[in-house]
């Protein structure tokens, strides 16, 4: 046994417990030196992640492979944004920062064991290890009633979600005898025809991982959550909690419901049409950014479900370029709202007029990111689009595709309302508005990801497809 | 002869016709004579103060939250303490780990205040 | 009657998921809600252990993932009642039809 396979889940969650105790017995807190500490272990976490070699664990239980290992960069990628863009955030409205930056470590522990689960225990466990960190994090703010109900309604929706997932696991397991991933596939396999229960065991995963997701029709959860989380958590989970939802999502369809892939691909299909519709359009109502950005979110997971019902390799790369493009472009957008409202104290888009005159640096980085969420060339989003629909293409899904595209041009709409807001509109008060340097260096970052990604898609299309190849299609 | 699940049955059976019929000839037999002090709350003999359906302190939660996940998380350790001697050095040095996180949570709310009493 | 076989197990899973599902709409009172949600756990947990002993009786796999459930749910319960804590304070109150500050 290899026990060096799990040395940066180690590593990080030793680093969370260390920063926890230390911060209990501390007299004072210092937010940017607990920042920097975090920070410190994540990034440490990422590079021992590049030498880890593939190989399984426990049975089957823990596998590193090139899928996991592409999702855990996802994962510690986000959080290593989130946390350079939230350490003025936490300086200037929360306590606790020592718990913040320790369950923020610890539920990326948990994605980057999901990440690596081959097995439904594990598979549990871990999904569970980083919700339940989440709505602890959700509902973070604890004098702010906004912050508090998001904490509650995220709390019994995705406590509802995880029983119905759970039950659709048990219907799994009684149907094959197996909680290993592999297994269950094989099995699945050898039984000739589908049974009804079968069929129930994929609503209910449908369900489960479409509250993570925020797919529609199971997103209710998403604007509220969005809206009332601290901005950074919100940050954070509208790009981890997805990838983690998806990072489980595909093993377990591609991996062991393979076989009955007849059985769950309309089902899939529907909600990514649900999505995109609900999504894009909805969007177009918003008055808050960050509910309008929950709503965006909603429709982007749509795409990538249109390319997962496709079933082939390409889906598995193009959710890989996208996933990557989205976190950068999304979290950008983000730190951006996090710059804007401590300068202001507003989320709301009418006032973001005039942006262009008070800080253009600012407004030019939201209009990147705006662009790559609409998906313009030269942008992440471009590319990771044209995967994603180049995908369904291949596979002759041309219904879904149009509908794809048709929504996109809709969600074109809102994007360019905020541009246009921030560039064209006059400002209400001439006063400046300054960016401490860790908020430009999380802007910076997030902005040359985008453009790397559009204008040089080789090394990530690679990177992508290297994840692909776990699967046997 | 097997019974199976039916013994029980009648157990069960037994058990509620017996509480119901001392319930009732016990209320047919007895005098019925109430005063104030027959009819208070019972709080051991002692005298009662105030009702029952009191706002209890907060401090009574978090113990509670504490207890709840220490109490539960024993459970790993029966199965572990049955095949201890099959298990042998490895699952006792994973043991070991296990409730070194938890001891460490145990320190957090130490630290934290959780368990000093404030009133 | 005879002895209690694999359906018996599954029809009281099915039961008490059901009536977890039908405790989370219609309850109102934030602890009953997050007791129904115990309940869709438990239901969860009898068809692992049911599966465990009838479909797959020399593994422990089911019998595992059943302990596995019990402690996930009491740490699930446990942050839960700590936000009902947090809304006691902030809302005066645990009825969630009255927790309704954000709107589309």
């Amino acid at each position: 046994m290899d026990y060096s396979l799990l040395i940066p889940e180690v590593v990080l969650f030793v680093w969370a417990l260390v920063l926890l105790l230390y911060n209990a017995s501390a007299k004072t807190e210092n937010p940017r030196a607990i920042g920097l500490f975090a920070l410190i272990g994540l990034v440490a976490a990422f590079v021992i992640l590049w030498f880890v070699p593939d190989g399984s664990l426990f049975g089957k239980t823990f596998i590193s492979d090139t899928y996991a290992r592409g999702f855990k960069m996802i994962f510690l990628l986000a959080a290593i944004v989130t946390v350079i863009g939230s350490v003025d955030f936490a300086s200037k409205h929360m306590k606790h920062t020592g718990e913040f930056y320790s369950l923020i470590m610890l539920c990326v522990t948990g994605m980057m064991f999901l990440a690596s689960a081959g097995e439904l225990i594990s598979l549990y466990v871990a999904l569970e290890l980083s919700t339940i960190s989440l709505y602890i994090l959700a509902a973070f703010l604890k004098k702010d009633l906004k912050s508090t109900e998001a904490g509650l309604k995220y709390l019994i929706l995705g406590a509802a979600s995880s029983g119905i997932l759970l039950y659709g696991l048990s219907l799994l397991y009684g149907l094959t005898g197996s909680t290993v991933l592999d297994e269950i596939g094989y099995r699945l396999f050898l039984n000739e025809g589908t049974t009804i229960a079968a069929v129930f065991a994929i609503v209910m995963f449908v369900a489960g991982f479409g509250f993570k997701l925020a797919a529609a029709p199971f997103h209710m959860w998403a604007p509220d959550v969005y809206e009332g989380a601290p901005t950074p958590v919100t940050a954070f989970l509208s790009v981890a909690s997805k990838a983690a939802g998806l990072v489980a999502f595909v093993r377990l369809f591609f991996n062991s419901l393979l076989a009955i892939k007849p059985e769950w691909v309309v089902i899939v299909e529907i909600v990514a049409i649900l999505a995109m519709v609900v999504g894009n359009v909805v969007a177009l109502l918003q008055k808050n950014i960050k509910r309008m950005l929950a709503y965006s979110s909603i429709a982007q997971v749509g795409y990538v479900l249109v390319a997962l019902s496709a079933g082939i390799d390409l889906s598995v790369t193009s959710m890989m370029i996208f996933l990557l493009a989205y976190l950068f472009a999304n979290i950008g957008a983000f730190i951006v709202v996090i710059a804007f409202s401590n300068a202001t104290g507003s989320d709301n888009i009418e006032d973001y007029s005039g942006l262009w005159k008070r800080k253009p640096s600012l407004a030019i980085v939201m209009t990147i990111y705006m662009l790559s969420l609409v998906g313009i060339p030269l942008t992440g989003g471009f590319i990771a689009k044209y995967f994603l629909f180049g995908a369904a293409v291949k596979e002759g899904l041309y219904t879904l595709v149009v509908i794809a595209i048709l929504t996109s041009v809709i969600s074109l709409f809102y994007y360019m309302n905020v541009v246009r807001i921030m560039m064209f509109r006059p400002a209400p008060s001439a006063d400046k508005i300054a960016l401490p340097w860790m908020i430009k260096l999380g802007l910076a970052i997030s902005v040359i990801m985008v453009l790397l990604i559009g204008i040089w898609p080789g090394p990530f299309y690679a990177w992508g497809q290297l994840a692909s190849t776990i699967f046997h299609f | 002869m097997d019974y199976g699940y039916g013994l029980i049955g009648i157990f069960i059976l037994f058990g509620i016709v017996f509480v119901i019929f001392t319930i009732f000839f016990a209320g047919l037999l007895r005098p019925q004579r109430p005063n104030k002090t027959k009819l208070e709350n019972y709080e051991c003999g002692e005298a009662p103060m105030g009702g029952a359906w009191i706002q209890y302190n907060v401090g009574f939660y978090i113990y509670a939250l504490i207890f709840v996940i220490f109490d539960v998380e024993v459970v790993f350790l029966f199965p572990w303490a049955v095949a201890f001697k099959q298990l042998g050095l490895f699952a006792l040095i994973e043991m070991l780990i296990f409730i070194a996180i938890l001891i460490a949570g145990l320190a957090y709310a130490w630290k934290k205040g959780a368990l000093t009493w404030e009133s | 009657m005879n002895e209690p076989a694999l359906l018996h197990f599954l029809i009281l899973g099915a039961i008490l998921f059901a009536c977890g599902i039908f405790g989370l709409l219609t309850r109102r009172n934030a602890i009953g809600i997050l007791m129904s949600i115990e309940l869709m756990f438990n239901a969860a947990a009898v068809n692992f252990v049911a599966f465990a002993k009838y479909v797959a009786p020399q593994a422990m796999a089911g019998q595992i993932f059943a302990v596995f459930i019990i402690t996930v749910a009491a740490a699930e319960a446990a942050v839960g009642l700590a936000i009902v804590m947090l809304l006691y304070r902030n809302f005066k109150g645990i009825e969630v039809d009255k927790i309704n500050f954000m709107k589309w």
